[in-house]
């Protein structure tokens, strides 16, 4: 569990507010305890003033009372009668003033005759002195304390008169009474402590009655209220402690499981969360007491289930993404990011763990103009069906990647040379097999398959192979290739592949560079007499002092759509040429077009422009019949125009393309160049010249002009006039040469003459 | 002149000087006292005494006395000493009764000689219940020629409770006899507990009902009893007793032993109407 600094478990927390709760109530008790004692001290204090006070009343009262009983006795008759008649004054003394309730049982009582002298009737004594104290004044009421053996003793001595004016004083009553139990008996106190009243008087002393209460010493009774109340308020607090001291137990207890478990729980499985261990099960999740406790854990765990949930949807989505970003929407193969992630792996497991790596770059031959032709409809579809043939034809293993357009390529791990070429002729067969018809695409659909080999003794070169896969490939999409190549399997084409492929660098600099790319001329011979009717105008590039021809560069161009801009760059030379006016006069300049040109407006713009050459060497446009033309309404409104413009056109190359008849229908073409591999097939006598003997008359019936391309021996060229060719073209007669030497040849040849 | 006036003064001022209280020496060292109020010349002086242990402030003597007064009658109201100096108080039934029917009588005649001494020639005494029968004993004896008559209120006997009479009388004399003091302890009358020696307590026991109707019998004055139908005091057949012998007695119909509320009025109307019939003097 992470802790942040300062932070203080729960539990701790919560013993630490208990204590804290006991720490405070026990102050508040030991404060209520300490002015319990303060109210008490105080109490105490009061209690003895009002001991005091009370016992000076009890004093005061039982002095009354003794007054008054001692007049009462003295105005009695019968006290009188027994100084007149003290017959019976034991009687009356020991029993009458008892039963008469003029005197308490505690009281003794003597009379005494005017001399002082106690009556003396017989029987017994009580005690009390023979003779009344000298000190006794004669009419006065005089009472005075003596300790006596150690009791307390009052005497309270008094007149009796004869009758009630006290005219005559027939002598003295002494009362005699244990004072302090008379006053203990006769007072109920409250305030005071009985046992503690002493009267500080030694033995056979005497003392005045008012100076008994200064001579009293006394302690005051304990409050039994105060007490009990004491007692109540200790128990009370005790009582208050222990109970809060087991609610403080059971509030823990409450707390450690109402609060602490949980939230412990809920932190756990939080620190759980974090750590991706969490395992929410919420039917088998002990239920929280608290209501709130319980809904966040409630939410705690549905979150995770929902963030699992959510989780494993990203993660589906993730994958999905992944799944999407590595693969190609179109076809369903691995895309070029997917390419490119797997080959960095491959690259480092190989070098890891050598092995035989096979790399395979397949790109759809002419696929632009089947795209054009027939739509990006048809052409995803032939894509589409590409991707699943070349899929059925790999390994179960093996990864089919679209790098782009039309270029797939696939990695073979753990192959030989022999079986990857084995696979990419499965792929050719499988592909083939398809059936493209039913897009209603009549063309043939093939693929050229470059193969790369990195053997596992070689894994330091691994990087080239992409590289070599794609020479490969453009050896194989050479013509008369069978479409299949093997890097390395023939130096030579692999060499002039790499020419070609070094080449595209060029192609791209002469694109940039004006200048790069020269015309080279080769005449065009009328039939019969071969007089030079047209030069056509065939590119060079030159590049680093090396010509590159066009069957190197141009299928750069076609792969790299650069037509356009080539053509233009073209005839941009032509023109500079033409204008430089060191062609003779009235004879005629074929330039090689690109369908694809024909149909761009700033091609046909500057054709236009081109057309000023026109009355000094009329202009021939050639087009390559090995080039589809996908806009052919336009294309053909273009050449009309051009054509108003006194252009011819021509179509080049024919008897290699996709659609010779087609082209003759719907465009306005003036002449028709056999190619040379149609030219080649005169030479023989069998059934292929005779097909090709009879479509030259076809074409010459149907009002076509007809160059034979590539003538190069006698034979053929009497073919061709014997059949009635308009021209002829090709080594037999000269070879392409650039200007300077073309015109340096025909000022040769006019200077002799 | 001067000096008959000054003799008259002289003569009259004791009287006019006490005519609330007046004290009287009956025996050494015993005094008693008494209410004196004196009325007309011309009518009886009367002597009212109170009940057994009573004093003359007890109500019925002392209305009687005040309308008496009121009448034109000189009253004296004595408190019977019964050995006490200058009783003033009722003597409760528990003290020692150092008194006898003997010195009741005395002190009884002392008091009509007080009269007599203050020129009273014609005394009616009045006795309300035991005061009655003590002036009963006086008059059994030898009467002041001065006492005209007698009226009895409430007339009772000594009454003995727990003892046949005279057993108690015999007891009591045995111990007079052998002159035993100790106080006798024995139910007199209205006390329960009546301590006295046996002398003195025998003074009174003598007193029964048929002595009592004797002396009443043979009284030598007017006489005139007055008493309560309503009397729960009296012992059964009393009344019934002194219709017998043919005593002048008036029975008020209603009225209790003590003769109060309403009947104070029915005594005094009664005393009133017996004085009247008395002679007048000149």
């Amino acid at each position: 569990m992470m802790k942040s600094p300062g932070s203080i478990p729960i539990k701790q927390a919560a013993l630490a507010f208990i204590v804290g709760v006991l720490v405070l109530v026990s102050l508040i008790g030991g404060f209520a305890l300490h002015e319990m004692r303060n109210v008490s001290h105080n109490l105490m204090q009061s209690n003895q003033k009002a001991a005091r006070a009370e016992l000076a009343d009890a004093i005061e009262r039982l002095s009354g009372q003794i007054k008054n009983q001692a007049a009462t006795l003295g105005r009695w008759d019968e006290t009188r009668q027994q100084l007149v008649i003290p017959e019976y004054y034991n009687y009356w003394r020991d029993q009458r003033v008892y039963e008469s309730g003029m005197l308490s049982r505690f009281a003794r009582v003597a009379l005494y005759d005017q001399s002082g002298n106690k009556l003396r009737a017989g029987g017994t004594s009580n005690a009390l002195p023979a003779r009344l104290p000298f000190h006794v004044a004669p009419h006065l009421h005089t009472s005075w304390l003596s300790n006596e053996a150690g009791v307390i003793t009052l005497y309270y001595a008094f007149p009796v008169y004869s009758d009630e004016r006290r005219l005559a004083l027939l002598g003295h009553g002494l009362i005699r009474l244990n004072y302090m139990a008379e006053l203990l008996n006769q007072n109920s106190f409250r305030y005071t402590d009985t046992a503690s009243i002493k009267l500080n008087l030694k033995p056979g002393a005497l003392l005045s009655a008012p100076e008994l209460l200064p001579n009293l010493s006394l302690s005051a009774r304990s409050d039994p209220e105060q007490l009990r109340f004491q007692a109540i308020l200790s128990r009370a607090l005790l009582a208050l402690l222990i109970l809060l001291a087991a609610t403080a137990l059971l509030g823990f207890m409450a707390h450690h499981r109402l609060l602490v478990r949980p939230l412990r729980q809920l932190s756990q499985d939080i620190d759980a969360m974090k750590q991706g261990r969490f395992e929410p099960n919420p039917e088998h999740a002990e239920p929280m007491r608290i209501s709130e406790l319980e809904n966040i854990h409630r939410s705690l765990l549905d979150y995770q289930l929902q963030l699992r949930e959510l989780h494993g949807s990203l993660e589906h989505q993730n994958r999905e993404f992944r799944s999407q970003a590595r693969h190609d929407v179109l076809t369903g193969c691995y895309n070029r990011r997917a390419y490119e992630e797997d080959w960095s792996r491959f690259r480092e497991e190989i070098k890891a763990v050598p092995q035989g790596v096979a790399f395979l770059l397949f790109d759809c031959d002419r696929f632009k103009s089947i795209n054009d032709t027939y739509g990006h409809a048809k052409g995803d579809r032939v894509l589409t069906l590409i991707a699943d043939a070349l899929v059925t034809a790999l390994r179960a293993n093996d990864r089919l990647y679209r790098l782009g357009g039309d270029e797939f390529a696939a990695i073979l791990l753990r192959t030989t040379p022999a079986q990857a070429r084995q696979i990419a002729q499965r792929c050719q067969s499988l592909l083939d097999a398809k059936r493209f018809s039913e897009l209603d695409i009549n063309e043939p659909i093939s693929v050229s398959i470059g193969i790369a080999f990195c053997a596992a003794d070689q894994v330091e070169h691994i990087d080239e192979l992409p590289k070599q896969a794609d020479i490969a490939m453009y050896t194989a999409k050479l013509p008369g290739r069978n479409r299949v190549a093997l890097y390395g399997d023939d130096v030579e084409r692999a060499s002039q592949t790499l020419v070609a492929s070094r080449e595209t660098s060029a192609v791209f600099q002469a694109l940039a560079t004006p200048g790069m790319i020269e015309m080279h001329y080769q005449s065009i011979r009328s039939l019969p007499g071969l007089e030079v009717k047209y030069y056509e105008a065939l590119a060079r590039i030159r590049y680093h002092d090396t010509l590159i021809l066009p069957a190197a560069f141009l299928p750069v161009v076609s792969s790299r759509r650069l037509e356009t801009g080539f053509d233009l760059a073209v005839l941009q030379q032509v023109d500079l040429d033409l204008s430089s006016k060191q062609l003779p006069a009235g004879v005629g300049i074929c330039i090689n077009l690109t369908a694809q040109s024909v149909s761009q407006p700033e091609i046909v713009s500057y054709l236009l422009e081109l057309s000023r050459h026109n009355t000094r060497h009329p202009l021939m446009i050639e087009i390559a019949e090995t080039s589809l033309i996908t806009q052919v309404t336009e294309a053909s409104t273009y050449l009309d125009l051009l054509r108003t413009s006194q252009y011819r056109i021509a179509m080049d190359d024919f008897g290699t393309g996709h659609s010779p008849l087609r082209y003759l229908v719907d465009l306005p073409v003036d002449v028709i160049k056999f190619d040379l591999s149609l030219i080649s097939r005169l030479e023989a006598n069998d059934r292929a010249a005779q097909v090709v003997t009879d479509f030259a008359r076809m074409m010459i019936s149907a009002g076509y002009s007809l160059t034979a391309e590539g003538v190069e021996t006698e034979t053929a060229l009497r073919k061709v006039e014997s059949l009635g060719f308009a021209h002829v073209q090709g080594f037999l007669l000269d070879h392409p040469r650039p200007l300077a030497e073309l015109v340096a040849s025909l000022n040769a040849v006019s200077e002799p003459s | 002149m001067r000096l008959k006036l000054f003799c008259l003064l002289i003569l009259f001022f004791p009287v006019a000087a006490l005519a609330n209280l007046v004290e009287l020496k009956v025996r050494p060292g015993i005094q008693a006292s008494a209410d004196y109020r004196a009325g007309a010349r011309g009518k009886p002086a009367v002597l009212l005494l109170h009940g057994f242990l009573q004093t003359r402030e007890f109500r019925t003597v002392a209305t009687l006395a005040n309308s008496l007064h009121d009448a034109g009658y000189t009253v004296l109201v004595p408190t019977l000493s019964l050995n006490i100096p200058n009783r003033m108080q009722s003597l409760s039934c528990e003290a020692i009764h150092r008194h006898s029917m003997n010195e009741d009588i005395i002190e009884i005649a002392r008091w009509v000689d007080w009269l007599k001494s203050r020129g009273h020639q014609h005394i009616v005494l009045f006795g309300h219940s035991y005061g009655s029968l003590q002036l009963l004993a006086y008059l059994e004896g030898k009467p002041d020629a001065a006492v005209e008559a007698y009226i009895g209120t409430s007339l009772i006997e000594t009454r003995i409770a727990t003892l046949s009479r005279p057993a108690l009388i015999t007891q009591l004399r045995e111990q007079v006899q052998h002159k035993q003091t100790r106080l006798v302890t024995q139910s007199v009358s209205l006390c329960p507990q009546y301590a006295a020696p046996p002398a003195d307590l025998l003074s009174y026991a003598v007193w029964d009902q048929p002595r009592t109707l004797a002396a009443v019998k043979n009284a030598p004055v007017r006489m005139q009893l007055i008493m309560g139908d309503a009397d729960k005091i009296l012992g059964h057949g009393w009344l019934q007793a002194l219709q017998h012998i043919q005593t002048p007695m008036i029975i008020v119909p209603g009225a209790n032993h003590f003769m109060d509320a309403e009947h104070e009025f029915d005594l005094f109307e009664h005393t009133l109407g017996f004085l009247q019939t008395l002679p007048t003097t000149p």
